[in-house]
């Protein structure tokens, strides 16, 4: 279906609209936009892929907050908005009331933004903590990017409290006893089960979103890399999407291929990863080490391909830096087809170990009513049986060539997170041997030139990927005087984060680190 | 007198060696992982290291986290004085089964205190699980070597390893199942698989270094030479009372050395059997860990009534 037809099956007459690109965008007055985000959540069952802020009060609007919608495989998103008048109220219509995945981008609008979502059940600071200025407003234009602000004393931050005989409260971190991310938990026990798990994230929180607005193009892609480090390359695929949509630039076929092939490898080292770590957690340590050495392997892979063993440089706006020649593609086959075999004979003899199995089977289940309430993507969303990957759902890169299988468990619980994993890895595998397959067949040019200024005015971009984690979506938002005047990030783990009390919850505390490990989220791609 | 020089000898020879049977275990679990792992003297080096360090201690400690060290220690080095190791040929009044098992116990208590003692929330949990793991597997422990002391009709240890060398081997089954208890206890008492795993670095799936989180220093290597110890101690249980071949009888040196490499032998390949164990399975979730100490309880039980 092109824009049009589109615009007419889903949104009536009255709106105003504008199609540019893959993006349909309209104002929708304050008053209705949260009957006709429920009526597209709810009737039409459109995902939404963020919600997000600008602020356009240099051009004499105010701020505008937009409500991206994606329309799975037309690879087309709706973008209503509501634009926030600066009249010292800066209150818009909460939604969180209604779409429950609403509340967690509402509360950063209204920390990071300063407007006030009326309605909002939760609106606690979020990410800055309590030495952070109530008053202060990061993302606002008029917050210069290289001022800190005094620390504010006198703020506070309220858990959520469990009383009664017998509760226990333990504080875990920010500072682990692993080599991870900081983070801090609160744990409400009774006994050894878990009655509550709070997670308050934020501290490395880094400016990030800020950060893409005065940085130049080439640097941006490199920020983007630097997002979440173990997703460079997708984070960087995701912006560089984002970019062509908005310059309208066609990438080389060369160059989807080999996009594909990089984050289908990126994909590999972190499901070994990932796999080996769960079954370390349980003192499995056989298939952690095994993880780890496969791991290796992939990115040492990596390295020789693209001099960067977390595939950083690879991408640039128009295609990609590296090729892969064809006798390299040929040793590459090879070394993925040991790897393969040696992966499956790994997981053969895990999955004959019972006392393995007893610690993933039924640990950490969550509810997939409360999954799909809160918006969760990516892994835990298919072990759920939720079937979406914006692979299929938004193709990009070369995705819509190959066949591309879903992969999918239904219990959500440790042991179907494994398995979705596993499953992947196979599906990566096979991905990877059709696209190398392909690559000979295909013209030799793998960059576009382009001249990154000839931005369009009051555009916004969307560029989608699938990471290891989920799907990150970044939002590119132009100005009147075509300039890049927002980013907005939103990755997996932003969403996932908020389920991962739930899925711990009548869960012993022992058992936790194995369920946390089972998601294995992103600090920084959080906290941004 | 011959007495007196076994009892020092082996107050000696127990601290000297346990660090190095903690070390073979590593060595054979890093095998099992595809790594080369630590040297097997890896173990002393970071006892020296610990011993070389400052301390930090915690402003709410009180006398008994600075006490707990030494008598965890003490407890550990007299119990191994007076357990038959090398020799059969002295009966301390210390080597009672009861004596033994309670003098560790009380390491284990001012150990569980001293987790609690400074109010960190980890030793809290660390304490109440270790305690919770200690009471199920005190059953086991005293009934598997009860099978043997109704064999032998006296608690004495060294008068169990006498008269249970002197057995057929067609009496065996039920050693082998007080065995096979014992050998429960023994994973459960020295904090190993699938009971607790002394690798993690997750402090919310801890036991045994849950409580010991906030020692520092020298108390920290007093407590992981005790751990050595205990482990040690109870190698030593297993391969002397339920295997007793080899120990020396008489007060030779050749009877000695021999022993001596018997003993030796006997423990390498026990903790070489641990080392496999810990290495093919994963940790067993807490609330399952009452099933296996409850197992070990009835094997000896069945033991028992099959030697009665």
């Amino acid at each position: 279906m092109n824009l049009e037809n589109i615009a007419k099956k889903y949104l009536t007459s009255k709106f105003h609209l504008n199609l540019k690109g893959k993006v349909i965008s309209y104002a929708v007055p304050a008053e209705e936009i949260v009957e006709h985000c429920q009526k597209l959540y709810f009737q039409d069952h459109l995902a939404l892929k963020t919600i997000t802020a600008v602020d356009a009060r240099k051009e004499s609007i105010g701020f505008k907050v937009l409500y991206v919608f994606g329309i799975p495989k037309e690879n087309v998103f709706l973008i209503p908005f509501v634009i926030v008048k600066d009249n010292g109220q800066e209150e818009f219509p909460s939604l969180a009331p209604y779409i429950q995945e609403a509340a967690i981008y509402e509360r950063k609008i209204k920390t990071f933004f300063g407007l006030n979502p009326l309605g909002h059940p939760d609106i606690r600071p979020l990410l800055l903590h309590e030495n952070w200025p109530t008053d202060k407003f990061p993302l606002r234009k008029d917050f210069a990017w290289d001022t800190r602000p005094e620390d504010a004393i006198d703020n506070t931050y309220e858990f959520q409290k469990v009383e009664g005989e017998g509760i226990y409260e333990i504080p875990v971190g920010p500072v682990h006893a692993g080599i991870i991310e900081p983070g801090h938990f609160r744990f409400s026990m009774a006994g050894e089960e878990i009655v509550l798990l709070e997670a308050k994230l934020g501290f490395v929180h880094k400016g990030t979103e800020k950060l893409f607005e005065v940085l130049p193009m080439a640097e941006k892609v490199k920020l983007s890399e630097r997002v979440s480090g173990d997703t460079s390359f997708t984070h960087s695929l995701a912006l560089c999407q984002a970019m062509e949509s908005l310059l309208e630039i066609q990438v080389p076929k060369r160059a989807k291929y080999l996009r594909l092939i990089f984050s289908e490898l990126e994909r590999l080292a972190n499901h070994f990863n990932d796999l080996g770590f769960m079954m370390l957690d349980t003192g499995y340590s056989f298939g952690g080490s095994n993880g780890a050495r496969l791991r290796e392997m992939i990115m040492q892979w990596n390295e020789r391909l693209t001099d960067s063993r977390f595939l950083r440089g690879v991408n640039i706006i128009g295609g990609v830096t590296k090729d892969i020649s064809l006798s390299t593609r040929d040793e590459l086959n090879t070394a993925l087809s040991t790897i393969h075999q040696d992966f499956s004979e790994i997981i053969a003899i895990a999955e004959e170990s019972s006392s393995l199995l007893n610690r993933l089977d039924t640990t950490g289940r969550l509810d997939r009513q409360i999954a799909i309430d809160y918006g969760v993507v990516g892994v835990p969303a298919r072990a759920l049986g939720i079937a979406q990957d914006a692979r299929l759902d938004y193709p990009y890169a070369a995705y819509d060539t190959v066949p591309c299988p879903l992969s999918l468990a239904i219990k959500g619980d440790v042991r179907a997170r494994f398995s979705v994993r596993v499953k992947e890895v196979h599906a990566s595998f096979a991905l990877l041997e059709q696209a190398l397959n392909n690559l000979s067949a295909l013209d030799a040019n793998f960059s576009v030139q382009t001249d990154l200024t000839a931005l369009p005015r009051n555009a916004i971009a969307i560029g989608i990927a699938e990471g290891w984690r989920g799907d990150i979506v970044y939002t590119v938002i132009t100005d009147n005087s075509a300039n890049i005047t927002r980013v907005d990030v939103r990755d997996p783990s932003f969403l996932n984060w908020n389920v991962l009390g739930y899925a711990g919850k009548d869960n012993i505390v022992p058992d936790f680190p194995l369920i946390n490990k089972s998601f294995n989220l992103s600090y920084s791609g959080n906290d941004l | 007198m011959i007495s007196i020089i076994i009892w020092t000898l082996q107050l000696i020879l127990v601290p000297v060696l346990s660090p190095l049977f903690v070390g073979i275990v590593r060595k054979i679990k890093a095998h099992f992982q595809n790594r080369q792992g630590a040297g097997i003297f890896q173990p002393y080096r970071e006892l020296w290291k610990l011993f070389h360090k400052d301390e930090v201690e915690s402003e709410d400690a009180s006398w008994i986290f600075r006490a707990a060290p030494y008598i965890i220690f003490a407890v550990t080095i007299v119990v191994g004085a007076s357990i038959p190791i090398i020799g059969t040929f002295f009966a301390s009044r210390l080597s009672d089964l009861l004596t033994i098992v309670y003098c560790l116990a009380l390491g284990t208590f001012f150990l569980a205190l001293a987790g609690m003692d400074t109010g960190n929330a980890f030793g809290g949990s660390g304490s109440s699980r270790e305690m919770t793991v200690a009471a199920l597997t005190e059953a086991g422990l005293i009934f598997s070597i009860l099978a043997l002391a109704f064999l032998a009709h006296s608690t004495n240890l060294v008068t169990i390893v006498q008269t249970v060398s002197d057995l057929s081997l067609f009496s065996f089954t039920p050693i082998i199942l007080a065995f096979v208890a014992f050998l429960i206890a023994l994973l459960a008492e020295s904090a190993r698989f699938p009971f607790d795993n002394p690798a993690t670095h997750l402090e919310l799936t801890m036991i045994h270094e849950a409580m010991i989180l906030e020692y520092s220093g020298k108390k920290l290597a007093l407590i992981e030479w005790a751990s050595a110890n205990k482990f040690l101690i109870f190698l030593s249980l297993g391969v002397n009372l339920f295997f007793p071949w080899g120990s020396a009888a008489s007060f030779t040196p050749g009877a000695l050395l021999l022993g001596l490499a018997v003993f030796l032998l006997k423990v390498f390949l026990l903790s070489a059997g641990v080392a496999v164990l810990e290495s093919s399975i994963a940790k067993y979730r807490f609330f399952r860990l009452q099933d296996i100490l409850f197992t070990s309880f009835i094997l000896s039980i069945i033991a028992i009534s099959l030697i009665i």
